[in-house]
């Protein structure tokens, strides 16, 4: 028994699945960056249609700048964590920012978004007195921070308040504090939460709510607040995190909350302490951004509508998506070869989405997920949909013979 | 369901049942197979039949649970210390 075994089954399934597909569709290098939505990969020009640039923020003249400027004012890293060494007044600075355009008091940055949910979950809650209940398709993070939280962990059924409803009536008087975790999009179907009818269910049992707004940060609500704003509850979400490495163009992550106990995760939350702090770049470049979404919804209004186009030409080709229009806009394909077969044949035609095979999906589905930029071009858009229409017809084609 | 005293080999058979649209190679299901294993289910798609088991008893099983749970003859137990502390 190696160390290696048990990678065998998976190494297998991929090589299979390989040897039928010209490329290798986890391991796509981008040789040139053309902007946010172009690169160049293997000489040919391809329309990028995964990444989680919603806003296209990532070459903002105002970003580039304040994150040129903070390297050379101070430095390329920090090389110390948030408890020690690694806060700079912009740190601190980019903090009082989220908080008031999120509108909570309170609000705390993390190196990545992965270790905000990480940090917030495995602090709060702890075994053997806490319970934590997760919506089943929460994102790995979410089931990681539990992990390293060690408290019993509960699922209920995706997106349905009732399964939540039963599991917390379930509890016995022994449980202590209990954390409801959920997303406000998911990332992969690209579906939202119910996030009011949630917060009455998690409020009604006594339960704290933790709302991940990664994917929905600056893309819905008013004020690009998530969906809590759109839900009218922004104010009853106990722990709200998110992400820079989405719509705020950087990397690093945060959660803001009402409650004034969030500062005690600075002395407890292990993801927060032992880890080097965003370098000032990163956080120069979020800030920036932040800026930017504050004052501007031009970015948010060309994203819908550039959803809507998407969405209503998948519609018309036939393909079954995921979710309503939405900034993921994701199609079912019939099995992992038949998913392989598309996402090359959309490369050929200069586009490149992102392949998520079980059991990284829900429902263990094979899907191409696409995702919106408010950056992508009338130019991009129409390679994008001749890239669908050509695989439409290679699918009813195949469909037809078969 | 409640009232009904369902014996170790209903719930057995109950955990077969909703397995077997899983089992995509055909194998006989014993109180020893390995779930993830032997029946080549994914970890995700276990979580999802234990959901069905959840919603079925009426009893939450939780993923550190599970996590332990190799074969099927564990997670039959593990329903039925579950039953027997939730009820």
């Amino acid at each position: 028994m190696s160390l290696f075994d048990k990678f065998e089954p998976t190494a297998k399934l991929l090589q299979s699945l390989l040897e039928a597909s010209p490329r290798d569709p986890f391991s796509v290098k981008m040789d040139e960056m053309k902007g946010p939505t172009r690169a160049i990969v293997e000489g040919q020009e391809i329309v990028l249609a995964g990444t989680n640039n919603y806003l296209g923020l990532t070459y903002d003249e105002g970003a580039v700048e304040a994150a040129v400027e903070a390297v050379k004012e101070s430095g390329t890293g920090t090389t110390g964590s948030r408890f020690a060494n690694g806060t700079y007044s912009a740190h601190r600075q980019l903090e009082e920012d989220l908080a008031k355009f999120l509108g909570y008091k309170y609000c705390m940055v993390f190196s990545t978004g992965y270790q905000a949910n990480l940090g917030a979950i495995s602090a709060l809650a702890t075994a053997p007195h806490d319970v934590i209940l997760i919506d089943a398709d929460c994102h790995a993070c979410i089931y990681d921070g539990c992990q390293l939280s060690g408290a019993e962990t509960i699922r209920f059924r995706h997106n349905d308040p009732e399964s939540l409803d039963k599991r917390l009536s379930r509890l016995g008087p022994e449980v202590k504090g209990k954390l409801v975790c959920l997303e406000g999009m998911y990332s992969m179907f690209g579906d939202v939460a119910p996030v009011k009818e949630f917060v009455e269910v998690a409020h009604k049992h006594g339960a704290y709510v933790l709302l991940d707004e990664a994917h929905s940060f600056g893309v819905f609500g008013e004020n690009g607040q998530g969906v809590c704003e759109a839900e009218g509850v922004r104010d009853q979400v106990d722990f709200y995190t998110g992400t820079f490495s989405k719509s705020l163009a950087s990397i690093g992550g945060f959660v803001a909350s009402n409650h004034p106990q969030l500062e005690y995760l600075r002395f407890s939350s292990r993801p927060y302490m032992f880890t080097a702090s965003p370098s000032p770049s990163n956080i120069a470049a979020a800030s920036a951004a932040l800026k930017r979404i504050s004052s501007d919804n031009s970015m948010r209004e060309n994203l819908w509508k550039n959803a809507k186009r998407i969405h209503e030409a998948f519609t018309q080709l036939g393909f079954e998506t995921c979710a309503p229009v939405g900034p993921v806009i994701a199609v079912k394909l019939a099995n992992k070869e038949q998913a392989f077969m598309a996402w090359n044949v959309l490369m050929e035609h200069g586009v490149y989405v992102n392949l998520a095979i079980p059991p990284g999906t829900p429902n263990a589905t094979s899907i191409l997920r696409l995702s919106v930029s408010a950056a992508h071009t009338d130019d991009d858009l129409d390679i994008v949909v001749s890239a669908y229409t050509a695989l439409s017809q290679i699918l009813s084609k195949q469909a037809q013979e078969a | 369901m409640s009232g009904i005293q369902e014996d170790d080999d209903l719930v057995f058979h109950k955990i077969c049942a909703l397995l077997e649209p899983l089992n995509e190679k055909g194998v006989k299901m014993t109180r020893d197979t390995d779930i993830i294993a032997d029946l080549e289910i994914d970890s995700v798609s276990l979580l999802d039949v234990v959901m069905d088991i959840e919603d079925n008893y009426d009893i939450s099983i939780p993923v550190n649970t599970i996590s332990e749970i190799k074969t099927i003859g564990e997670l039959v137990d593990a329903i039925h210390e579950i039953k027997k502390e939730q009820s």
